[in-house]
C-alpha cells in the first residue's frame, strides 16, 4: 500500500466516522428538540397556575366553572396503569421468551416466533375496540361491577399489546447467549432447567433489560388503546388498589382533548403541560430501569455472591446500604412482595405471600431437579399458551367479522357515504407511504448510530449522554410525537398537516427500536472475529461493513419488522400531523395530508354509526398489509440467517 | 465470509430498491387532471361532519375536478381555522362565542342543519321519562341510583363527552346551567363511543346526536310540563324538544365562489335531504 492510498484510506476512515457520529448524535438532538417544543408550549399554563398547582391539583376541568387544571389523579392513574400491565406482561413474556429460545421443538419454534413478531403489528386502536367491546363486557360480568371500563381492562390490554415486544427481544438475547456457557453447565451435570435460570438467562441479562424497558416505554405511552378502556373519568382509585375503578392516564387525556383544542388557547398549553409531565414521567420510569438493572447485572455477572460483601473497606452510606440490601435481599424482597400483595388483596393477598414464600422456601429442596424442571417448563409452556390464546382471541373476532365485508371494489375504491361503503384505497396507500418514509428516514440513522455506539467509542460520557438519549426517546410516548410534530412541523416549520410531517414523526418514534436491536445485534458478534479481521489488515470500516454487519443482518431485520409493524399501525402520531378524515384523491406531494387505515379504523369505530362492518374490515386489511411486510421481512431473514455459531 | 457480505450487499440492495420505488410510486401518483383541481378545505365540528362529508361526496359526483377536503378537529379548531384562514368554512356546533367574535369580527355563520341532543340509556333500562332537573341532578352527581328517578335498582354510571367537545360545552350550558360535572362521568371523545359504553352497560346514562339511536340503545323522554316528549327529528323541528341547538358553517365574509356553491347545495332540497339522511332536523 503506498503512503497516498494509506492517507486515503484514513481519510475515508475518518469519513466514515463522522458519519455515523452525526447519526448517533441525531437522537440527542431530537430529543432536546422535543424537550424544547413542549416546554415551550407548556410554559404559560405554568406561569399562569403555577407549576405545584398543576401538579397537585385533584380536579381537571378545563371547561368547567372556573376551569380546574389540576393533574394529580391523571399523573397517579398513569403509573398504576403501567404497574399492573407489566406485573402481567414480564412474567408471561419472559417465560414465552424461555420456551421459545430453548424449549419449544423446531417445527413450533418455526411458527411461534414469526406469530409473536406478527402479533406486535396488531394495531392499537384494533386492541383498542375489541377491549371495549369484548374485555370491558367481561370484566362488567364477572366482576359484576357497573361498568368494566377500569384500570384493569387498560392493564390487561396494555400487557397484551406489550407483550410481543417483550418475548421478540428477550427471546433474541436468550437465544444469543454463547453455546459454551450453555454446554458447559450441561456438561457439569446440571439439568436443563438449571442451565436456563443460572446460566443462560444471567448471561442475557442485558438484552431482556432491553425488552422490559422496551415494553415499559410501550405501556407508559400507549393511548389509543387505553383511552377506549379506561373509561377516562378523572378520580384517583379509591381504595388506591381498587382496579375495578375508572382512571384517567395522562396519554388518554390528550389523546381524546388535543384535536380539539383551538391553538393558543389557555386550555392548549395545559395539554402541552401535560405532555411535558407524562416526558418527564417516562424519563423517570426508564431511568429507574436503566439503573436497577445496571445493578443486577452488576451483582450477577461475578460468580453469584453469597450474601459475603466482595469489598472493604465501606466507603459511605449507599455502599453500606447495598452490602446490607445484598445480605438480607431475600427477607427484604419477600417484605416487599407482601406489603405490594397486602396493599392490592388485602389480607388474601397476604396469604398468598405467605403460601408462595413456603412454596419457594421448603419446596426446592424437597423436590428433585428433575420435578422443578418439568414444573419449569410447564409453566413457560403455560405463559405461551396464554400468550398465543389472547391474540388468538383477538385474531379471530377480527378476522370471523371483517373478512365478509372485503371485496376488490373495497381495496381499490375510494370511500363514500362517511366510510360506510366504497371503499379504502387511498388510506392503504397512505399508510404505505408513511410506512416507506419514515422507515426510509429511520433505518440509515438508526443502523449508523448503533455501529457508532457499538464499534466505535468505549463507553465514556459522550456514549453515555447519546444512550441515555436513545433511551428517552425510546420511553417517550407516541402521542408525544404527535404533540411535537404539530408543534414543530405542522406549526412552527408551517409544513401543515401533511404527509412529509407523518412521515418524519414517524421516523423519530421507531428511531430507538431500531438503535436498540441494531446494537443487540453488533453485539452478539464476538470480539475475537473483530480482532481476526483488523488483524489481517483490515481498516476499521472494512471490518464493519464485511465482518461485523453480515451476521447482523437477522437482528437488524428484526429491528426493523417491528418497526414497521409500528409505523403501520400507529394512531396518535398522525393524528395532528398527517390524516384527513376523507379524500378521494392519492397524495400528489410531500405536504398533503393522506387518509391512513389506523385513523380510519379509529373514526370509523368512534364517528360513524352503522359501519361495524367495513370497521372490521379495514382492521383486516391493515393487518393484511402488516403481514405482507413482515413475510418478506421474516423469509429474508430465514434466507440470510447461515448458521453463524460462535 | 465473502458469501455473506455478498447476502449482505443484496440486502441493502433490495432496501435500496424499494426506497426508489416508493419515490417514483409518489411522484408517479398524477390524478387525472390534475392543473384545474380547486380545493376546498372543511374543518371543525365532528357532529356537523358526517353532513359536510356526505354533501362533499354528492357534490364531487357532479363536480370532478373539486376537492372537498374534510376534517374533524372540534367547534372550537373550526372557529379557528376559518378566522386565521387555513380553512375555507370552519364547521361549529355552537353559536359563536363573544371573544371569538371579537377577535375575528368578519367571521359569517350559515346554519345548515339543527340537532337535537337525545339521552339515551341501555335498551334493558325500564326509566320512563327524565325532567331537565332530573338530568342535571344526574351529571352533577347527586342521584347515584335509577330508582330515585322511577328506574331499576342500579347504579346510574354517567358517560359524558371530553372537555374539549362543543356538545359538551352545548350540555353543560343548556342542561347544567354551568354546574360543574360529577368526577366520576367516563368521558369519551365521539357519540359513537358514547354510543357503544350505553349498548353494553346496563346501567349507563349519556347523550348523543339524534343521528345516533338506533335498535341498540333506548331514547329516554325529556318531561316538559308533565308530558313525555320524544326525541325525534319532528319535535326538535316543531320546538318542543327542549334539548337541540342549530349546527353552523361558518365562512371568513359572505361566502363566494366554490364555498358559497358548495353551501347553496347543502341547503337547496338535494342537500337538506343528505342532512335528513344522516339523523339530523333540515332547516329548509
Amino acid at each position: 500500500m503506498s503512503d497516498r492510498q494509506a492517507v486515503r484510506r484514513s481519510r475515508s476512515e475518518i469519513g466514515v466516522r463522522v458519519v455515523w457520529f452525526l447519526c448517533a448524535l441525531f437522537a440527542v438532538i431530537t430529543i432536546f428538540f422535543i424537550f424544547a417544543f413542549l416546554f415551550y408550549d407548556a410554559y404559560p399554563i405554568f406561569e399562569e397556575i403555577g407549576v405545584w398547582n398543576f401538579l397537585s391539583g385533584s380536579v381537571w376541568n378545563p371547561t368547567g366553572f372556573p376551569p380546574a387544571y389540576g393533574i394529580y389523579s391523571l399523573i397517579v392513574a398513569t403509573l398504576l396503569a403501567t404497574f399492573l400491565a407489566m406485573a402481567i406482561a414480564i412474567p408471561l413474556g419472559i417465560g414465552s421468551a424461555i420456551y421459545i429460545a430453548e424449549l419449544a421443538p423446531y417445527r413450533v419454534k418455526a411458527w411461534v416466533k414469526p406469530a409473536v413478531e406478527l402479533l406486535a403489528g396488531i394495531p392499537s386502536v384494533v386492541f383498542g375496540f375489541f377491549g371495549l367491546v369484548v374485555l370491558t363486557t367481561w370484566i362488567r360480568v364477572s366482576f359484576d361491577v357497573p361498568t368494566g371500563e377500569t384500570w384493569l381492562a387498560g392493564s390487561i390490554l396494555l400487557a397484551i399489546m406489550a407483550l410481543p415486544t417483550i418475548i421478540s427481544v428477550a427471546e433474541d438475547a436468550i437465544s444469543s447467549a454463547p453455546r459454551e456457557y450453555k454446554e458447559g453447565s450441561l456438561a457439569l451435570g446440571a439439568t436443563h432447567w438449571q442451565t436456563i435460570s443460572r446460566v443462560l438467562t444471567p448471561a442475557a441479562l442485558s438484552g431482556i433489560t432491553a425488552a422490559i424497558i422496551l415494553g415499559i416505554g410501550r405501556a407508559a405511552g400507549e393511548t389509543m388503546a387505553v383511552l377506549m378502556v379506561t373509561g377516562n373519568a378523572p378520580v384517583i382509585p379509591d381504595p388506591i388498589w381498587d382496579v375495578l375503578s375508572p382512571i384517567r392516564t395522562l396519554t388518554g387525556t390528550l389523546g381524546i382533548e388535543m384535536g380539539e383544542v383551538p391553538v393558543g388557547s389557555t386550555h392548549y398549553h395545559a395539554l402541552f403541560g401535560v405532555a411535558v409531565v407524562l416526558l418527564v414521567i417516562t424519563l423517570i420510569i426508564n431511568f429507574s430501569a436503566t439503573i436497577i438493572l445496571n445493578r443486577i447485572k452488576r451483582q450477577q455477572a461475578p460468580p453469584a455472591s453469597t450474601g459475603i460483601p466482595r469489598r472493604f473497606p465501606l466507603t459511605g452510606w449507599m455502599e453500606r446500604q447495598g452490602i446490607f440490601f445484598r445480605a438480607h435481599r431475600t427477607p427484604i424482597l419477600w417484605g416487599l412482595m407482601a406489603v405490594v400483595l397486602f396493599a392490592f388483596f388485602g389480607l388474601t393477598g397476604l396469604g398468598i405471600a405467605l403460601v408462595l414464600y413456603l412454596a419457594v422456601r421448603y419446596i426446592p429442596g424437597r423436590i428433585s431437579p428433575r420435578w422443578a424442571q418439568r414444573i419449569a417448563f410447564s409453566l413457560a409452556a403455560l405463559c405461551i399458551v396464554v400468550v398465543l390464546l389472547a391474540l388468538g382471541i383477538i385474531l379471530y373476532d377480527i378476522l370471523t367479522k371483517g373478512l365478509p365485508y372485503i371485496s376488490w371494489e373495497f381495496l381499490t375504491e375510494p370511500p363514500s357515504n362517511l366510510g360506510r361503503s366504497g371503499g379504502i384505497l387511498p388510506a392503504i396507500v397512505g399508510t404505505m407511504y408513511l410506512v416507506m418514509g419514515s422507515i426510509a428516514i429511520a433505518l440509515p440513522i438508526g443502523i449508523g448510530a448503533a455501529i457508532y455506539l457499538t464499534e466505535y467509542t468505549s463507553e465514556g460520557r459522550l456514549v453515555g449522554i447519546i444512550r441515555t438519549a436513545t433511551d428517552l426517546l425510546n420511553g417517550t410516548p407516541s402521542i408525544v410525537f404527535g404533540l411535537f410534530g404539530f408543534a414543530f412541523l405542522v406549526i412552527y416549520l408551517s409544513f401543515g398537516v401533511s404527509l412529509i410531517a407523518g412521515q418524519i414523526t414517524l421516523a423519530l418514534m421507531v428511531l430507538p427500536t431500531i438503535i436498540r436491536t441494531t446494537e443487540e445485534a453488533l453485539k452478539t458478534v464476538p470480539v475475537p472475529v473483530r480482532e481476526g479481521s483488523l488483524a489481517l489488515g483490515a481498516s476499521k470500516w472494512q471490518t464493519i461493513r464485511r465482518v461485523v454487519l453480515p451476521p447482523s443482518v437477522p437482528g437488524i431485520l428484526t429491528g426493523t419488522i417491528l418497526s414497521i409493524g409500528r409505523v403501520a399501525g400507529e394512531t396518535a402520531p398522525i393524528l395532528f400531523t398527517a390524516v384527513v378524515f376523507s379524500t378521494r384523491f392519492l397524495p400528489s406531494s410531500l405536504f398533503e395530508p393522506v387518509m391512513a387505515l389506523p385513523y380510519h379504523l379509529y373514526i370509523l369505530a368512534t364517528n360513524v354509526p352503522n359501519a361495524t362492518g367495513q370497521q372490521y374490515a379495514t382492521a383486516v386489511v391493515l393487518l393484511g398489509i402488516v403481514i405482507a411486510f413482515y413475510a418478506i421481512a421474516i423469509v429474508i431473514r430465514h434466507r440470510s440467517s447461515v448458521k453463524y455459531r460462535w | 465470509m465473502a458469501e455473506s457480505s455478498r447476502r449482505f450487499t443484496y440486502a441493502i440492495l433490495g432496501l435500496a430498491a424499494v426506497l426508489i420505488i416508493a419515490v417514483l410510486a409518489a411522484g408517479c401518483t398524477q390524478q387525472p387532471g390534475d392543473g384545474q383541481k380547486t380545493t376546498l378545505k372543511v374543518t371543525g365540528s365532528t357532529t356537523v361532519l358526517p353532513i359536510a362529508q356526505a354533501a362533499a361526496d354528492a357534490y364531487m359526483d357532479d363536480h370532478p375536478m373539486t376537492d372537498i377536503q374534510v376534517a374533524g378537529g372540534g367547534s372550537s379548531v373550526g372557529v379557528q381555522s376559518v378566522g386565521e384562514g387555513t380553512a375555507d368554512i370552519g364547521m361549529s356546533s355552537r353559536e359563536l362565542k363573544a371573544e371569538e367574535k371579537t377577535r375575528y369580527p368578519d367571521l359569517q355563520s350559515t346554519v345548515v342543519a339543527s340537532d337535537g341532543i337525545a339521552i339515551i340509556v341501555n335498551k334493558a333500562n325500564t326509566v320512563s321519562g327524565l325532567t331537565l332537573v332530573q338530568l342535571r341532578g344526574i351529571y352533577n352527581g347527586t342521584i347515584t341510583n335509577w330508582k330515585a328517578v322511577g328506574g331499576p335498582d342500579q347504579v346510574i354510571v354517567v358517560v359524558g363527552r371530553d372537555s374539549a367537545s362543543g356538545t359538551r360545552e352545548f350540555f353543560w350550558e343548556s342542561v347544567m346551567k354551568k354546574e360543574n360535572f360529577t368526577a366520576t362521568q367516563l368521558e369519551k371523545n365521539s357519540n359513537g363511543a358514547i354510543r357503544q359504553t350505553i349498548v353494553q352497560t346496563p346501567g349507563a346514562i349519556g347523550y348523543v346526536g339524534l343521528g345516533y339511536i338506533d335498535a341498540e340503545v333506548r331514547a329516554v323522554p325529556i318531561m316538559v310540563n308533565g308530558t313525555p316528549v320524544d326525541a325525534t327529528v319532528a319535535t326538535v323541528l316543531s320546538g318542543k324538544y327542549p334539548i337541540s341547538r342549530p349546527l353552523l358553517m361558518i365562512t371568513q365574509g359572505p361566502p363566494s365562489g366554490v364555498a358559497k356553491s358548495y353551501l347553496d347545495f347543502i341547503l337547496s332540497p338535494a342537500g337538506q335531504k343528505i342532512v335528513t339522511g344522516e339523523g339530523f332536523v333540515p332547516v329548509a
